[in-house]
C-alpha cells in the first residue's frame, strides 16, 4: 500500500476510535456493545498496523524517515498504551486522550502529505537506525501520555477526586519514557561515532534531545526530593513541550541551519 | 508508589533550594563576566597529559572532600539534590541558547560574540555549570559507592557513567583529533588538513585511492516548470521513477509513460542512445507522453553529465525532465600503508568506518558536482584517545538505566 491508500485507512482508523468510544457508553451495562467497542479500537490501531507493514514493504526500506512517517508511529502506537494502561490499572479515561491524540497526528498528515520517496541516504543505513529510533519513538509514546496523565491528574486534582493510583500511573509512564530515551540519546551517540566520527558535536537536534532528557532527569529528582504531587503533575505536563520543540520544532530554529539531522524533516 | 503521593519535604539534608538557585546563577554570571572581560575567547582545554592530572586532581578533591567532610552542612548541601537539581536547570538553560542560537562565527564585537553566545559550549559559564555539575554528582557518588551495597548499584552504574562519559567527553575533546584527507584515483596522499584552519598535517600512514564508487537510486522524472523555478507534484504523490513501463499523471497537464529505459548510456550517431561500454554513461529513457487532445508523441530524455547534453521534452510552458536518483551508497576502494611497513586493502564506506594504527578512518564524501563521474574522495581520519573511558561511561549508563527499569517495573508492580 502506498500513500495513495492513506487517506482512506486515516479516515477509516478515527472513525473505528471514534465509534468505539461511542459504544463505551451502553457498553457498562450490555455485554455485546463492549465487545462490539472494543473490536473497533482495536481494529483502529489494526488498520494503522496493516498500513504501516505494507507502506514499509512498498517502501523498500523502513518507513522513520520522515516527520509524517514518525507522526505515523506514534498514531500506531499511543492508543496502545492507553489499551495497556487500562489494561494494567483499570484506569479508562487515557484511552480517550490517546486515541485523540493519534488522530491529531493522523490528521496533520492528511493535511501535510508526504511525497512517496524510497530513497533512504547513506548516513541513515546502519543497524543502528531502527534500534535508535524506535526506542525514541516509544518513549515520545510514553511521555506523551504521561503528560496528558499529568493534565488529567491536575484536572481531578482540582475536583478533589485525583487517586493515588491515577498519580503513580503518571509517574511511571514518565519513568519507564525516560530510560528508554535514555537508551535513545546513548544509541543515537554510537550511531554518530560509526556515521560521522564523533559521538556528540552539539548539533542542534544533539542538544535538543540532550535538554529533554535533562528535562526528565530534573523530573526524577524532584521525585525523589519528595516533592508535592501537584508540582509533579504541572512539571510533566509542561515537560513534553520540550520534546516536542525537539521532535517537530528542531528545524524551524535559526540554529538549525547547519544541521546534520535536517533530512528527518 | 507511596513517596509520590506524600507532599513534604522530609529528607535529612538541608533543604536549601533558594541558595543552590542562587550559587548556579551566580556561577553562570561569573562565566559570563568572565567572557565579557576576555572578548569571548572562550576555555581552551590543555592537552594530554595536563587534562589528565587535572582530572586526576579534581576526583581526588572530591574523594577526600566527600569522604573526609561527609557531615559538613555545606558538603552535604553541595553534594544534595538541591544544588544538583539547579545545576541541571542550569545547563539545560546553557544548552537551549545553545540550541536556539546558531553556533557559527559572529561578527567580532557583537554582543553574541563577546558573550560568546555563538560558542556556548567552549564557554566559561558551561565550563562552570559542568565542573560543579561534577562535584555535585561525583559526591552523591562516592558515598553511595562507600561503604557500598549492592542497593545502590544501579545508582552507581547510572551516574558513575554518566560522570565518567561527561568528564572524558570535556577534558579529552583537545586530544580529539578530526582530519579531512582528500584523495584522488591513482595517487597516493599521507597529507590530511585540519578543519577550518586547512593547517596540513602529516600523517603516519599513507592512503593509495584504487577506485570511487557511487551507487545511485533509480533515475527520477519530473514536470518542471521554468517560470517558477518548480516542480509539479504528481497525482499519485509519488517521486516517479523511472522503469520500463512507469507512468506518471501530472493532472490536467499531461501524463508520461516510459517505453524504454537504459540506466547507463551514451548518446548515438542517430539520436538514439547506445549502452555506454566501460565509460560512466547517464540514464536515457524513451518516454510517451499524452497530451489532452493530442496524439501521444515518444521522444528519448536524458539528465546530462559533464560530457553529455542533456535532452528534456517540452510540454507547454513546462519541461520533462530527467534526474539522476539521490546516491545510494558510495565507496572508497584504498590500499593503507602505515610507515611502520604494514599494508591493508579496505574498502571505505558511511557507516562501516575502518581501523588503522590507532586512527579511525571515514569515508566522508565526494566531488559532489562531479556526481557519480566524481574522481575525488573525502575521508576523514579521526584519533580519540579519550573514547574507551567515554564508552565504558555509557556501557554504565545503560547498565544502570537496565537495572533502574527492572526496578521500576517492580516497584509498578507493587501498585
Ligand atoms: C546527570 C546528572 C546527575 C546528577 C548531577 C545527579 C545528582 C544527584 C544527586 C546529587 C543526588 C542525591 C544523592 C543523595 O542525596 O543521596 C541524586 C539522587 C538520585 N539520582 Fe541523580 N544525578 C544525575 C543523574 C541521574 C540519573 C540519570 C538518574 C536516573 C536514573 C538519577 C537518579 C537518581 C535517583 C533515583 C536519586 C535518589 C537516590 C536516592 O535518594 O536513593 N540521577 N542525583
Amino acid at each position: 500500500m502506498t500513500l495513495v491508500d492513506f487517506p482512506a485507512i486515516a479516515i477509516s482508523a478515527a472513525a473505528c476510535w471514534g465509534l468505539g468510544s461511542l459504544l463505551q457508553i451502553p457498553a457498562r451495562k450490555l455485554k455485546p456493545a463492549s465487545i462490539a467497542s472494543w473490536l473497533l479500537m482495536f481494529g483502529g490501531t489494526g488498520l494503522l498496523i496493516w498500513f504501516l507493514a505494507s507502506y514499509w514493504i512498498a517502501l523498500e526500506r523502513p518507513p522513520l524517515r520522515t516527520l509524517g512517517e514518525t507522526r505515523l508511529w506514534y498514531a500506531t502506537l499511543i492508543p496502545i498504551v492507553g489499551f495497556l494502561v487500562e489494561y494494567r490499572w483499570s484506569i479508562r479515561w487515557l484511552k480517550y486522550y490517546c486515541m485523540g491524540l493519534a488522530a491529531l497526528f493522523l490528521g496533520i498528515n492528511l493535511m501535510h502529505p508526504d511525497v512517496f520517496q524510497k530513497a533512504l541516504m547513506p548516513a541513515l543505513q546502519s543497524v543502528w537506525f531502527i534500534p535508535h529510533v524506535v526506542v525514541y519513538l516509544v518513549a515520545y509514546v510514553l511521555l506523551a501520555a504521561s503528560s496528558v496523565a499529568g493534565w488529567h491528574n491536575l484536572w481531578l486534582r482540582f475536583r478533589s477526586k485525583s487517586t493515588p493510583v491515577s498519580e503513580s500511573m503518571s509517574h511511571y509512564l514518565a519513568l519507564l519514557g525516560f530510560v528508554l530515551l535514555t537508551f535513545g540519546l546513548v544509541f543515537g551517540a554510537l550511531w554518530a561515532k560509526e556515521a560521522w566520527g564523533h559521538y556528540w558535536t552539539w548539533d542542534p537536534k544533539e542538544t535538543w534531545a540532550f535538554i529533554s532528557w535533562l528535562a526528565y532527569l530534573g523530573y526524577l529528582h524532584l521525585v525523589a526530593r519528595k516533592t508535592n504531587v501537584t508540582t509533579l503533575q504541572w512539571y510533566l505536563g509542561l515537560a513534553f513541550l520540550v520534546l516536542l520543540v525537539c521532535w517537530f520544532g528542531v528545524n524551524y530554529l535559526p540554529s538549525a541551519q547547519n544541521s546534520v539531522h535536517t533530512y528527518s524533516g | 508508589m507511596p513517596s509520590i503521593t506524600k507532599s513534604t519535604n522530609t529528607v535529612g539534608a538541608p533543604e536549601g533550594f533558594r541558595e543552590a538557585a542562587l550559587f548556579t546563577v551566580g556561577s553562570i554570571v561569573a562565566g559570563f563576566a568572565i567572557e565579557l572581560l576576555t572578548g569571548g575567547s572562550g576555555i581552551s582545554i590543555p592537552g594530554w597529559p595536563a587534562n589528565f592530572l587535572f582530572l586526576a586532581a579534581f576526583a581526588t578533591v572530591i574523594a577526600v572532600t566527600g569522604l573526609g567532610m561527609r557531615n559538613h552542612p555545606a558538603v552535604a548541601w553541595l553534594g544534595g539534590i538541591p544544588v544538583g537539581l539547579s545545576l541541571i536547570i542550569g545547563l539545560a538553560l546553557l544548552s537551549l541558547i545553545g540550541g536556539v542560537l546558531p553556533q557559527d562565527p559572529a561578527p567580532a564585537g557583537s554582543i553574541v560574540a563577546r558573550l560568546r553566545l555563538n560558542g556556548v559550549f567552549s564557554g566559561w559559564p558551561f565550563a562552570f555549570v559542568a565542573l560543579l555539575f561534577l562535584f555535585n554528582l561525583g559526591l552523591s557518588l562516592i558515598w553511595k559507592a562507600i561503604p557500598f551495597r549492592p542497593a545502590n548499584l544501579q545508582f552507581i552504574l547510572f551516574h558513575g557513567g554518566f560522570w565518567l562519559a561527561l568528564s572524558c567527553g570535556l577534558l579529552g575533546s583537545s586530544d580529539l583529533q578530526r582530519l579531512v584527507i582528500p584523495l584522488y584515483e591513482g595517487k597516493e596522499s599521507d597529507v590530511a588538513y585540519e578543519m577550518p584552519s586547512e593547517r596540513p598535517i602529516r600523517l603516519p600512514y599513507a592512503i593509495y585511492l584504487k577506485d570511487f564508487q557511487i551507487d545511485e537510486y533509480v533515475p527520477q522524472f519530473a514536470l518542471y516548470d521554468p517560470s517558477a523555478d518548480r516542480v509539479i507534484e504528481e497525482k499519485s504523490r509519488m517521486v516517479p521513477e523511472v522503469r520500463k513501463g512507469a507512468l506518471a499523471v501530472w493532472t490536467g497537464i499531461a501524463s508520461a509513460t516510459v517505453v524504454d529505459f537504459m540506466p547507463d548510456a551514451l548518446p548515438g550517431k542517430d539520436g538514439n542512445p547506445v549502452l555506454a561500454e566501460g565509460r560512466k554513461g547517464v540514464p536515457f529513457a524513451r518516454i510517451r507522453v499524452e497530451v489532452a487532445g493530442q496524439p501521444p508523441v515518444e521522444h528519448w530524455i536524458n539528465g546530462g553529465g559533464p560530457e553529455i547534453n542533456p535532452q528534456f521534452f517540452p510540454v507547454g510552458n513546462y519541461f520533462i525532465v530527467i534526474a539522476s536518483g539521490p546516491p545510494k551508497a558510495f565507496r572508497s576502494h584504498v590500499m593503507l600503508r602505515g610507515n611502520d611497513g604494514q599494508r591493508r586493502i579496505e574498502t571505505l564506506e558511511v557507516n562501516k568506518p575502518v581501523d588503522f594504527m590507532g586512527w579511525k578512518l571515514y569515508q566522508m564524501g565526494y566531488d559532489e558536482k562531479a556526481g557519480k563521474w566524481s574522481t575525488m574522495s573525502l575521508v576523514e581520519a579521526v584519533n580519540d584517545p579519550w573514547l574507551p573511558a567515554v564508552y565504558l561511561g555509557f556501557f554504565m549508563i545503560m547498565g544502570g538505566n537496565l537495572l533502574y527499569f527492572w526496578k521500576g517495573v517492580k516497584k509498578m508492580e507493587a501498585v
